[in-house]
């Protein structure tokens, strides 16, 4: 069995989420190096989407670091800017928005702005923000999320809802209006989520190989349902490694 | 016309960025206006107000940091390579920033809704969040008066003035930019009020920006002064100049990270320097030219298709006859001789 990095493991799980010729809109961080390695493997037909506005019908020659980063524009198919990309996801055209986060509920919401009590200046711990997450899961036709796990991240309630999950469960998004389908897959640092297709709820699908289901159970702060065809994740495999390190050879993103 | 508005950074934020202005603040991830941000610092400007999308290296955290902005709007703001943005952290769990989120695109919409001097523009996104609820001064859900349902509308940012920086300038203020074309930074420029302060790697002709037009993203009369800055945007990348800095944002994150040290970052990096020419050469100094030399990127990206904006003399139709056929000639014939025969 090859050896790898439990980012290995991630990259190459995640990217089996994305379909060939699927439209693909990447944020930044480890999605980034996820799409870079669909289009070179199984997804040659993908179309890569970023807020810094390139459309690519191939990967870019270097490692992206940034959304705008100058390698994605270097051989691009049309960089017309973020208005471009986004103009796409609001038409409905983009099939799979992935994303990172900090805080997830089991509607699938997550958080992104920081953690603490907002009203109360004092006691509240600014992130990032959301970045392009939020309109890429609002609109986005399917959503796939990585992201680290542990019980103070996999909460009950996340502290500010930045990126719409399912809300408060079934009909809300409709409610609002939302063209996107929500939540699809959620690729952690312990295993593999879906979403249940009546409840929306989040339910364990894969472990990784290491883990437990009462490991995984003990980091997530509300009561897990787990799938009764749960199995453990293939592990990546030696061609699939050599060609990951190959695209962030010096590991800024895989470590 | 032939307005020269070449200056130096030191007059371009003296004369045109006042204490309480609203700042579009350029770039992205990349091409943030890291001079400027400097300057602005140097200058001790007070109680500004930013808006712009996504910000990156830490330009905004040691803008807040030093004093200068009470109030931001933004969708993202960072030292990706620290993975924080540690002072306004701190300026706002003490009471010093107002902070107004909103997504990426709500954000270039507010910008496109200034750019199309129109108040507010509908978006998809927002809806359903926090933002929603912590940010009513640029968010609001409405019932589409056209009947399809709640829609998010963000209000229109139109800053007072827009600083940013782009690959080349001319005299006039035509600014030639390649960075993150349609980001915001063609919007947030065009919709400021009083207009843009541009730092450029280069300087050019007019007649070289007017033999390619269509990548002017901002033209000249919109645009107050022009800087000849080169490494304006370091430690962030200048498409086609120099790559991100890594090292040196980590660097400076490190400082940006701890209220103690941060002071000391200003002192060497910012109020220690005259200029940015000075930041450049106390980099050398103390990291070697060989930092510099890292950042070279892979050129031969230049494009290929031989394009030719060529246009067509109208003067060629001078002395043609009309073109015409019979059943056309009698049409128009039987016409006149009815009008006549009235």
């Amino acid at each position: 069995m090859a050896d790898y990095k439990l980012t290995e493991l991630m990259v190459v799980r995640c990217a089996k989420e994305i379909k060939d010729g699927e439209v693909v809109f990447a944020g930044v961080g480890l999605p980034l190096v996820v799409v870079g390695f669909a289009m070179v493997t199984h997804a040659p037909n993908m179309i890569m989407f970023t807020e810094g506005g390139a459309i690519r019908a191939t990967a870019p020659p270097g490692l992206a670091i940034t959304v705008d980063d100058p390698a994605l524009f270097c051989g691009a198919d049309a960089t017309f800017g973020m208005l471009a990309t986004m103009a796409a996801l609001q038409r409905g055209e983009v099939d799979v928005a992935f994303i990172g986060g900090a805080q997830i509920d089991k509607f699938g919401n997550i958080n992104s702005s920081g953690v603490g009590d907002w009203s109360k200046p004092d006691k509240w711990t600014y992130f990032a923000g959301s970045g392009g997450a939020n309109d890429m899961a609002t609109s986005g036709k399917k959503v796939l999320a990585i992201m680290p796990q542990d019980a103070k991240k996999f909460v009950n309630k996340v502290d500010y809802i930045t990126t719409p999950g399912f809300l408060g469960g079934p009909g809300e998004r409709e409610k609002l209006g939302m063209i996107g389908g929500g939540p699809t897959c959620v690729v952690s640092t312990m295993g593999v989520y879906l979403f249940d297709e009546k409840t929306k709820e989040m339910y364990l699908s894969e472990y990784y190989p290491g883990q437990s289901i009462e490991k995984i159970k003990a980091n997530c702060a509300w009561d897990l349902k787990v799938s009764p065809k749960v199995k453990e994740t293939t592990p990546p495999t030696a061609d699939e490694i050599k060609i990951l390190r190959g695209i962030d050879p010096t590991g800024f993103y895989l470590g | 016309m032939d307005l020269d508005k070449r200056m130096s950074l030191k007059d371009a934020v003296a004369k045109f960025i006042h204490d309480g202005d609203t700042v579009y603040y350029g770039g992205f991830q990349i091409a943030v206006p890291m001079a400027l941000t400097h300057e602005i610092i140097r200058q001790k400007k007070k109680n500004l107000t930013t808006v712009e999308s996504s910000t990156d290296v830490g330009g905004l955290d040691l803008l807040v940091g030093a004093g200068c902005v009470s109030k931001i709007h933004t969708a993202w703001i960072m030292n990706w390579y620290v993975k924080a943005p540690y002072a306004i952290r701190r300026a706002f769990n003490e009471g010093k920033l107002e902070r107004h989120d909103i997504s990426n695109f709500g954000a270039t919409s507010a910008l496109i809704a200034g750019f199309l001097g129109v108040p507010f523009i509908p978006i998809r996104g927002n809806i359903g969040t926090d933002m929603l609820k912590y940010n009513p001064m640029d968010l609001k859900v409405i019932e589409d008066p056209f009947g399809t349902g709640k829609i998010t509308v963000v209000r229109a940012w139109r800053a007072d003035v827009a600083i940013i920086h782009a690959q080349k300038a001319d005299r006039l203020g035509n600014v030639v930019s390649y960075n993150t074309r349609g980001v915001t930074d063609e919007f947030g420029a065009m919709g400021s009020k009083r207009g843009v302060i541009v730092t450029a790697e280069e300087i050019v002709e007019p007649e070289d920006v007017r033999s390619d037009p269509d990548r002017t993203i901002v033209p000249y009369f919109k645009t107050l002064a022009v800087v000849h800055c080169p490494w304006g945007a370091h430690p962030s990348a200048s498409r086609g100049y120099y790559g991100l800095d890594i090292r040196f944002s980590q660097y400076q994150g490190r400082y940006e990270r701890h209220a103690e040290l941060l002071p000391h970052f200003l002192d060497e990096w910012v109020y220690g320097c005259k200029d940015h020419a000075a930041y450049m050469k106390k980099y050398v100094e103390k990291f070697g030219q060989a930092g510099l030399d890292r950042l070279k990127p892979v050129l031969g990206f230049k494009p290929k298709m031989d394009i030719d904006y060529g246009y067509h003399d109208p003067a060629c139709w001078k002395g043609v006859p009309m073109y015409t056929d019979d059943r056309l000639k009698a049409y128009e014939d039987a016409i006149a001789a009815k009008k006549g025969g009235k």
